[in-house]
């Protein structure tokens, strides 16, 4: 399993991913930062820490959905398309592991990196709030307690719903559908104005990773059926 | 006799269409079957079937005596293989391609990289990503995967594709290594008999998805394929001649003014007798052996027209 693992790793190398985070966690802070510094008066402004904070984490989250679509387009879609698939099916190894493994390491990755930036840039975004006082509100351990519980609910929930477009990919193998099909979840999950808020409800990305999960399992079930022309 | 593959009824279809009817396999164990047919025959679907990637409609196939299922996976750490195409990670040079085989099939010797590499003569290769591979090298390194972990069983789809003369030269002494030294079963496809024909110990012939003959090369080379060709301006004359005043059924008249007489019974200087008695013209007359390459021609042309008249 493991070793299955670190030749996924060989093959498909993921420092683009590790930069592709870190700038967008500093990107989301400064962005959140500015809006609220800059236009004090404005509607858009979040009328409490609360608010600003549901914003970042669902600028977060749209991020890493898309970046697991990149990940299911690189390490599932571009095997079939490249046809190196039937390569790695020709190995005395077990299919649906071997697919099973990538869709794990898949889910594992935007799980970890979004419940890692989540609370890096919550934390340094409430540091420079305790400083600045640009959005009112008061922080206390209740508070940062109910956040923390929050942001990994959210990151289980993303790390399903991140695995959705395996299905539009997998249709016609095509690296774009799986990205685009990202974009569209994301629009719908992150959707947020003042009066009312898709993205604090955290039913609809619970609700879409179980989806998320039983397309994986389809997917897998499906890997030894399918003949590979 | 013991058999590495035999597959019995073994069908294809898609969407209802059969592209593979009823084929009934054989191959030895330790030889090198030539697998002969022109493209679009259904070379490349049989062996995607002998491993795993694509699934039978009908029949089955036994791999050194165990039936093949479609959660077969360990009997495939037995075989190396190129089918369609050598394909890579093409980001990656060629020997972190074989690396990354050698870790997936689970063998252990790390020599075994290097000793394929010098098996195959791909050299100066160290930092080229296999993307800037040129198709002949390609294939180079197709055939040292497939033969790195030193499998019991090879199959390659069309291995000397792309290849320089060289090359093929240099392929067939490996195959015939890895057959004699070795011990491996070799399932070579071609479209091109030439190809094969000196190493092969059985050829099996196919045409539009159907197995239409198998056999041993030794049989082949046994057989009389020596004929009479005549070249003459008054082909009608000549056959008429050659049928019923010498008693001569088995010729054919081509096109080109030429004659072709099978039978052994008759030798050049009755036949150039006998058309000069009757003052027919003759521009030549020559004893020729019909090569292999015609012999197969021939017998899928047959298989075709059969076909068309069906």
């Amino acid at each position: 399993m493991l070793k299955l693992v670190k030749l996924e790793l060989t093959k498909y190398p993921l420092k683009w991913y590790g930069v592709s985070a870190i700038i967008a966690n500093l990107s989301i802070i400064i962005l959140i930062t500015l809006v609220s510094y800059f236009e004090p008066d404005s509607e858009i402004v979040f009328k409490n820490v609360e608010e600003a904070l549901v914003v970042l984490s669902s600028f977060l989250r749209a991020t890493f959905v898309i970046l697991a679509a990149v990940l299911i387009a690189k390490l599932i879609i571009e095997e079939y398309k490249n046809k190196t698939i039937s390569v790695l099916f020709t190995y005395p190894i077990n299919r649906k592991k071997m697919f099973g493994v990538k869709l794990l390491l898949i889910a594992l990755l935007t799980f970890i990196a979004l419940f890692a930036s989540n609370l890096f840039s919550a934390g340094v975004f409430l540091l420079i709030n305790s400083y600045l006082q640009i959005v009112p509100g008061t922080v206390n351990q209740a508070f940062l307690l109910h956040q923390v519980l929050s942001i990994l609910t959210f990151s289980i929930a993303t790390a399903g719903t991140g695995l959705i477009p395996l299905y539009f990919g997998l249709r016609k193998h095509s690296m774009p559908a799986t990205i685009l099909s990202s974009l569209l979840i994301v629009a719908f999950t992150s959707a947020h104005n003042p009066s009312f808020s898709l993205a604090s409800i955290v039913y609809i990305p619970l609700a879409l990773a179980i989806v998320g999960v039983m397309i994986a399992s389809w997917a897998i079930r499906n890997v030894d059926k399918v003949d590979l022309t | 006799m013991e058999y590495t593959i035999t597959t019995r009824g073994l069908s294809k279809a898609y969407q209802g269409k059969e592209v593979i009817s009823n084929v009934n396999m054989n191959v030895r164990k330790g030889e090198i079957y030539g697998f002969l047919g022109p493209n679009g025959a259904g070379k490349t679907t049989i062996m995607k079937m002998l491993t795993t990637l694509v699934k039978p409609t009908a029949g089955d196939i036994h791999l050194f005596n165990e039936l093949l299922t479609a959660s077969s996976y360990e009997v495939l750490g037995r075989i190396g293989s190129i089918i369609e195409y050598p394909i890579f990670y093409e980001k990656m040079t060629a020997r972190q391609n074989l690396e990354l085989h050698r870790e997936y099939m689970g063998y252990h010797n790390k020599q075994a990289v290097q000793e394929a590499l010098d098996l195959v003569q791909l050299r100066g290769i160290d930092h080229k990503p296999v993307k800037e591979f040129s198709l002949g090298m390609k294939q180079r390194l197709g055939i040292a995967r497939a033969i790195l972990t030193k499998p019991e069983l090879l199959i390659l789809d069309e291995p000397i594709n792309g290849l320089d003369p060289q090359g093929i030269k240099d392929f067939r002494s490996l195959f015939q290594i890895l057959s004699r030294e070795y011990g491996i079963t070799l399932l070579i496809s071609t479209h091109l008999l030439g190809e094969i024909e000196q190493i092969a110990d059985t050829i099996g012939v196919i045409s539009g998805g159907r197995l239409l003959e198998e056999v041993s090369m030794d049989n082949i080379r046994g057989q009389n394929t020596e004929f009479m060709e005549l070249v003459t301006s008054e082909q009608s004359r000549a056959a008429v001649l050659i049928n019923h005043q010498m008693g001569i059924s088995n010729y054919k008249v081509l096109h080109d003014n030429i004659v072709r007489i099978y039978d052994d019974k008759i030798n050049q200087k009755d036949l150039f007798k006998a058309l000069a008695e009757n003052n027919i013209d003759i521009q030549s007359i020559n004893k020729k052996v019909m090569s292999l390459e015609e012999y197969f021609l021939d017998l899928v042309q047959r298989d075709s027209k059969m076909n068309e008249g069906a």
